[in-house]
């Protein structure tokens, strides 16, 4: 046996999705089914239009979903947490830019018990005073030791100076900002966006046809309806003069690094390709950035590079912690990587390998229920369907490094990075 | 249910393979049993580093991530106080890449001045970035030394400090590896889309000719029982007061083990737990409150850790805690809570079984315990438990002389 050798490998040429359906409800609720895996759980996603995109005030959209779980006109926030709890269930409610909503993990024998509750949180949420009162006071806490971390300022300086502080993306939250609103806000917004006519749900796991049917009865109900989600609605980017903003920190012994500025997004051509060139740069563990930065300089723990993709934007973000020591150092070894792209082909044996990594990343993405659920739920925020999993993977498989090298030229440029560094 | 079959090289390595054909990836994960507490207390973090040092090359192949990556897997690894635990997640029809780079590592390693070297940094700058550069970041290392005096679990896995890091020689790495990443110091498990005799063929072409090593004869020294409480107070830089206790719990193997859990769940798994609801949401004494367990080999930290609402003294917030796991003492656990905390623990173990990583690596960590068909027994170790037996484990665990309490004040 020869050790030196590595032993043949095969190449992934096409994937095969799990099976996955899409049905309407009643009320016209689009449900994707992706019913498989070897565990009886259920995972139930519902996702509406409401998310920071829609606010008029900041943290509005943020709060209106904490507050799901506070009380509604048949129960109180201890009764709510008391029932999840009893059958064993998790609720996570969370809000992107897009979208604020909710996932439910229960076994699939005790979801029956829970589906009513889950309905009523969405049509019958009362925001109480009282409850907002608390969990205001004990974020406020959290914000203070988040403004403690170099990691934390960096981010919301960055997105801050790409994007400015009327837009979304880059609006940054300041302390006075959780007094400045109320529970009111919040009645209005949930009045306004979690309704059928902005709800989209996901159902995956292991479970018998029937569910189906008592989720049209739960959340296919009548009576429910509202005004769409606008989705023109349009914010103005007001990008930051300076593209080098320092915070100095005399006790830290590391510095947060982020830098980068806006880029294309999911929706544009170029952006799968644009993946693979990420991907060589920044965006794996034996990629450029972390082959010298970190396993030859040693100058960090970790550094990756990402191309940020939202449904109205996107940006390029390189993002690193290292010692305060090496912070210029390291800014010139992103430089540098960065020129080698934009000059230097790619070569065949390096670029072969970033293939075979994201092929096989691409076949994870879709291995087993709740993660082709995951990948399935990205496509839906940008109305794409499951082709383009196929199509990113064709992409995938025949990009040259000559693509590359001209991509490169046109979205990878040093001097037009904002460089924010606090530390 | 996770089905499996085992078997032992003649080396001594263990191997466990389970099948499962819904999946188009394999897992393969190598569990050595070493972690920081076969440590001297002048060479800590050794362990971990060795961890970073595995991913430099062995004596036959340069590096160990590029090839794997090239046969569309990805892989990680972390290191415990009692293990360091390595995985390979890849397309199984390229399963036999995991065992070459698997097994040429644990063969030997290219021992190479220049990357000690490199990842001697990278450790650093991850010391720094999660235990300096953090509000708080301290509060591990005060607490394994105020709950352990003579047990190695007394400094944290990262080490106790930068210059143990800095100072490692490439010839205490080289002894380390004979001693510890040996084939009768290890188990493999190899799980998916495999089949068992493939995997046993395999097993024996790659990792067949290795040497074993010696019996490894631990003296670990047994922490003895606390008699008094301790405290100690810290002042930081840091926003809002928090506080720390430690309560002495048994070891993971121990029969009093999964009541613990449970108790751990009765206080804070959920928003109905007893701590968010109490102290949080009706007495509004902490911003946030929690309890986990250590789950150590030896016996371990039953711990609570919260941050105290403004304007909340110290000793106010530090009997409210002690008045909350007094109650669990003092009356019985109602049969609706008791059920609540079974249903939990059974969710959490059946969604924790969809994932095939997990339960690879749940295999190997109940092999190195002892048997690897207790993952299938787990749930009837809570499931069988009786409130009053909760009960008797509360009195045992949560008494003021079994606890180890760090007050964290702010300087602001």
């Amino acid at each position: 046996m020869n050790r030196t050798e590595a032993p043949k490998i095969k190449l992934i040429e096409q994937v095969t999705l799990p099976e996955f359906k899409l049905l309407h409800l009643d009320n016209g609720v689009p449900l994707y089914i992706i019913n498989a895996g070897e565990q009886d759980v259920v995972k139930l996603e519902l996702m509406f239009k409401a998310g920071k995109w829609f606010e008029k005030k900041n943290l509005v959209a943020d709060y209106t979903n904490r507050m799901l779980r506070e009380g509604t006109t048949k129960h109180s926030a201890k009764a709510i947490a008391d029932k999840f709890d009893f059958y064993g269930a998790n609720i996570n409610t969370g809000v992107g830019y897009e979208t604020g909503g909710a996932v439910l993990y229960s076994l699939t024998k005790q979801i029956d018990h829970l589906l009513e509750l889950l309905v009523e949180i969405f049509t019958e949420s009362t925001f109480p005073d009282k409850e907002f009162e608390t969990i205001i006071s004990n974020k406020k806490q959290k914000f203070a030791v988040d403004l403690k971390k170099n990691e934390f300022l960096a981010n919301r300086n960055f997105v801050n100076a790409l994007y400015g502080q009327s837009h979304p993306y880059g609006r940054v939250t300041e302390l006075e900002n959780f007094d400045q609103m109320t529970t009111a806000d919040f009645k209005a917004f949930f009045k306004q966006y979690y309704h059928a006519d902005n709800l989209t749900i996901i159902l995956s796991g292991r479970f018998d046809e029937q569910l189906i049917k008592k989720i049209n009865d739960s959340f296919g109900i009548k009576n429910w309806s509202g005004k769409k989600a606008d989705e023109n609605i349009t914010h103005t980017i007001e990008p930051a003069k300076e593209l080098i903003l320092h915070t100095e920190k005399a006790d830290s012994v590391q510095s947060a690094i982020v830098l980068g500025n806006l880029s294309i997004n999911k929706k544009h051509p170029d952006f799968l390709k644009l993946s693979v060139l990420n991907t060589v740069f920044g965006g794996y563990f034996g990629s450029r950035l972390m082959s010298n930065i970190r396993e030859e300089k040693g100058y960090t723990y970790g550094i990756y590079s990402s191309f940020v993709s939202y449904p109205h934007g996107g940006f390029i973000e390189i993002a690193s912690e290292v010692g305060k020591e090496v912070r210029e150092a390291t800014l010139n070894e992103i430089k540098h990587e960065i020129s080698q792209l934009r000059t230097e082909l790619i070569d065949e044996e390096e670029l072969q390998i970033v293939k075979n990594y994201m092929s096989g990343r691409i076949l994870r993405s879709i291995d087993g229920p709740m993660k082709f659920s995951e990948t399935l739920k990205g496509l839906i925020l940008y109305n794409q369907d499951v082709s383009y999993i196929h199509q990113l993977l064709k992409t995938v498989r025949e990009v040259s490094s000559n693509e590359l090298l001209e991509l490169a030229n046109k979205y990878l440029d040093y001097e037009k990075m904002y460089k924010i560094t606090v530390g | 249910m996770t089905k499996f079959e085992q078997f032992q090289l003649s080396n001594g390595l263990k191997v466990i393979v389970h099948e499962d054909a819904t999946t188009t990836m394999a897992v393969v994960n190598v569990l050595y049993k070493v972690g920081s507490r076969d440590e001297t207390p002048e060479q800590t973090g050794f362990a971990h580093l060795f961890e970073h040092f595995m991913f430099e090359g062995s004596v036959n192949v340069p590096e160990f991530d590029t090839p794997l990556q090239n046969a569309a897997g990805e892989n990680n690894a972390f290191t415990s106080n009692d293990i360091t635990n390595y995985y390979d997640i890849l397309p199984a029809n390229n399963l036999e890449t995991a065992f070459w780079l698997e097994s040429d590592r644990m063969l030997s390693l290219a021992f190479e001045e220049e990357s000690l070297a490199t990842q001697k940094n990278v450790v650093m700058e991850e010391f720094k970035e999660h235990y300096i550069n953090q509000p708080y970041g301290d509060v591990w290392h005060k607490m394994c030394a105020l709950a352990y005096k003579v047990h190695p679990y007394q400094w944290p896995v990262i080490g106790k400090e930068l210059s143990h890091i800095e100072q490692v020689k490439l010839a205490s790495a080289r002894n380390f590896f004979f001693k510890y990443y040996r084939p009768n110091n290890a188990v493999l498990v190899v799980a998916g889309n495999v089949k068992a005799n493939e995997v046993k063929a395999l097993a024996e072409k790659w990792f067949g000719e290795i040497p074993a090593g010696e019996k490894i004869n631990r003296q670990i020294p047994k922490e003895p029982e606390q008699t008094e409480a301790r405290v100690q107070d810290v002042k930081a830089d840091v926003p809002v007061n928090a506080i720390y206790k430690a309560y002495r719990m048994c070891a993971r193997t121990d029969a009093d083990y999964h009541a613990t859990d449970l108790l751990r769940d009765i206080l804070s798994t959920g928003d109905s737990s007893r701590l968010y609801q109490h102290l949080v949401k009706e007495k509004k004494l902490f911003s946030s409150i929690g309890a986990y367990i250590t789950e150590t080999i030896d016996e371990g930290l039953f711990m609570v850790e919260g941050k105290l609402s403004e304007g909340v003294s110290m000793d106010v917030a530090d009997a409210a805690i002690e008045e909350a796991l007094e109650t669990i003492k003092s009356e019985l656990i109602s049969e609706e809570e008791m059920i609540k905390v079974k249903n939990k623990i059974e969710a959490y173990m059946v969604f924790g079984e969809t994932n095939i990583l997990n339960r690879a690596m749940n295999l190997a960590y109940f092999e190195m315990l002892g048997n690897p068909d207790d993952v299938n027994h787990e749930i009837e170790k809570y499931t069988a438990l009786t409130r009053e037996k909760l009960q008797q484990i509360a009195a045992k665990v949560f008494r003021k002389e079994n606890s180890n309490t760090i007050r964290y004040f702010s300087n602001n």
